[in-house]
């Protein structure tokens, strides 16, 4: 029985192992790869755009705001407890996981025009904004998987919709709608139907990538008990950012919490 | 044991695959075909492929130089081989030249080719030894071919229809 329990726990470790060291890097590197791929519309001819300026501001940004709401808690990352090897394994994970976040918004961006710079002043302003607000990870992962959503959908359906005008009734609908607003104003070069196919596919690799990044790394080396250490530690963890957020509620609300608080215990106890 | 090594196997998969992709954003190849060629331009073991460009040099002897040149495209598509590229430039002198006047726009692709060959050769002076060519060296060939597109007082010469192609 206990050889039985070993067996399953060394196969959990192997798999954690194997999950942060290759498939986690692997997902990031690719999105990384796909984030700048486009199709020209003409041949077909691929085109990689690198990462600008703007979209490493906006991952710095975010990477800041992944830390903030726990969802990565880089310090357990990158730990003098760690082993060199495991070190340096987090370290291109997390460098992986920066690029991969800069190419997801150069692939949701639009690539020029009046809509490009509304869609990034409204990213940066969501980014900036976010930094002040606590933060739930799987929040903060809902939230993030709408904003690339949109904006996937404003570049690869609406924009390339108004790139082919008398193309689809999408096409047609926009083109009436924006009459007169010319593509200089609007659009960007025009990239080939593929160009979508290939960013949904980046966007989506990288949100699964975002799901599968636990915020702190298991030690390798581990029992069960060494779990169960872990999760007490992140339960600790959890009760000191709660109370570091009822500290900064005004008076009112935080007594209110505390009432409801008692509230609870009480019914608990009965 | 195990573990240490799917830690190291993840670093060197990693360093590997992401330089790949650095290289890639580097290269930029335009089609999924020419990742192989620039691939094997990287590694050093690009090769032109001979039955094509001797292909591409008997339609070039037979005065069809758009399809000698569609041969060696395909004969040397990364650009690489200076001979080719010599050959190339021949192609457009020969297409481009005229009994009284020079197609500019040909003798302007024939320069660029022309000086494709030559950063080619960097090394040493590329010469061709063919008995179907008149002009031998690449930096002759660039010459002639800058002197075709020139403007000068010696284009109205009459006599100027005397002159041989080479």
């Amino acid at each position: 029985m206990t050889g039985a329990r070993q067996k399953l726990a060394d196969e959990r470790t192997r798999n954690r192992a194997l999950l942060r060291h290759v498939v986690l890097p692997t997902v990031f590197v690719t999105v990384a790869l796909l984030g700048g791929v486009r199709v020209g519309a003409g041949g077909g001819a691929l085109v990689f755009v690198p990462p600008p300026l703007v979209t490493l501001v906006m991952a710095v940004m975010l990477l800041s705001l992944f830390a903030r709401g726990g969802a990565l808690r880089v310090g357990r990352w990158l730990s003098a407890e760690n082993g060199t090897a495991e070190n340096v394994s987090h370290a291109l994970t997390l460098a992986a996981l920066f690029l991969a976040s800069a190419q997801a918004f150069n692939s949701a961006l639009p690539e020029a025009g009046l809509p490009r710079f509304v869609l990034s002043s409204f990213f940066l302003w969501t980014l900036w904004q976010n930094q002040f607000s606590n933060f739930d990870p799987r929040r903060l992962l809902r939230s993030l998987a709408a904003l690339f959503g949109t904006a996937f959908f404003v570049k690869h359906v609406l924009l390339a919709s108004l790139s082919q005008p008398g193309e689809g009734w999408l096409g047609r609908l926009a083109a009436s709608a924006l009459e007169g607003v010319t593509l200089g104003t609007l659009g960007g070069p025009a990239y080939a139907a593929a160009t979508g196919y290939v960013s949904f596919f980046a966007l989506a690799l990288y949100v699964c990538g975002l799901a599968l990044l636990p915020p702190a790394p298991r030690a390798e080396t581990r029992t069960d008990d060494a779990d169960d250490t872990d999760d007490a530690d992140e339960a600790d963890s959890r009760a000191a950012e709660l109370v570091h957020a009822l500290r900064l509620l005004p008076e009112r609300e935080r007594l209110r919490v505390l009432e409801a608080s008692r509230e609870t215990e009480k019914e608990g106890r009965d | 044991m195990r573990l240490r090594l799917i830690q190291w196997l993840g670093i060197a998969w990693t360093i590997l695959y992401a330089a790949f992709v650095v290289w890639l954003y580097a290269a930029a190849p335009q089609s999924i075909g020419e990742v192989g060629t620039r691939a094997s331009v990287a590694a050093g073991t690009y090769e032109v492929d001979r039955a094509r460009f001797d292909a591409g040099r008997e339609l070039f002897l037979r005065e069809q130089y758009a399809a000698a040149r569609g041969e060696w495209e395909r004969a040397d598509p990364a650009r690489r081989d200076a001979r080719t590229q010599f050959y190339v430039a021949y192609s457009f002198y020969r297409e481009g030249w005229g009994r009284v006047y020079n197609d500019d726009a040909l003798f302007r692709r024939g320069l660029d080719a022309a000086d494709r060959a030559l950063s080619l050769s960097a090394d040493a002076p590329l010469s061709v030894e063919d008995e179907g060519l008149k002009i031998h060296s690449a930096a002759e060939l660039k010459a002639e071919l800058e002197r075709g597109i020139e403007r000068t007082a010696d284009d109205f010469n009459p006599l100027k229809v005397l002159r041989e192609r080479k």
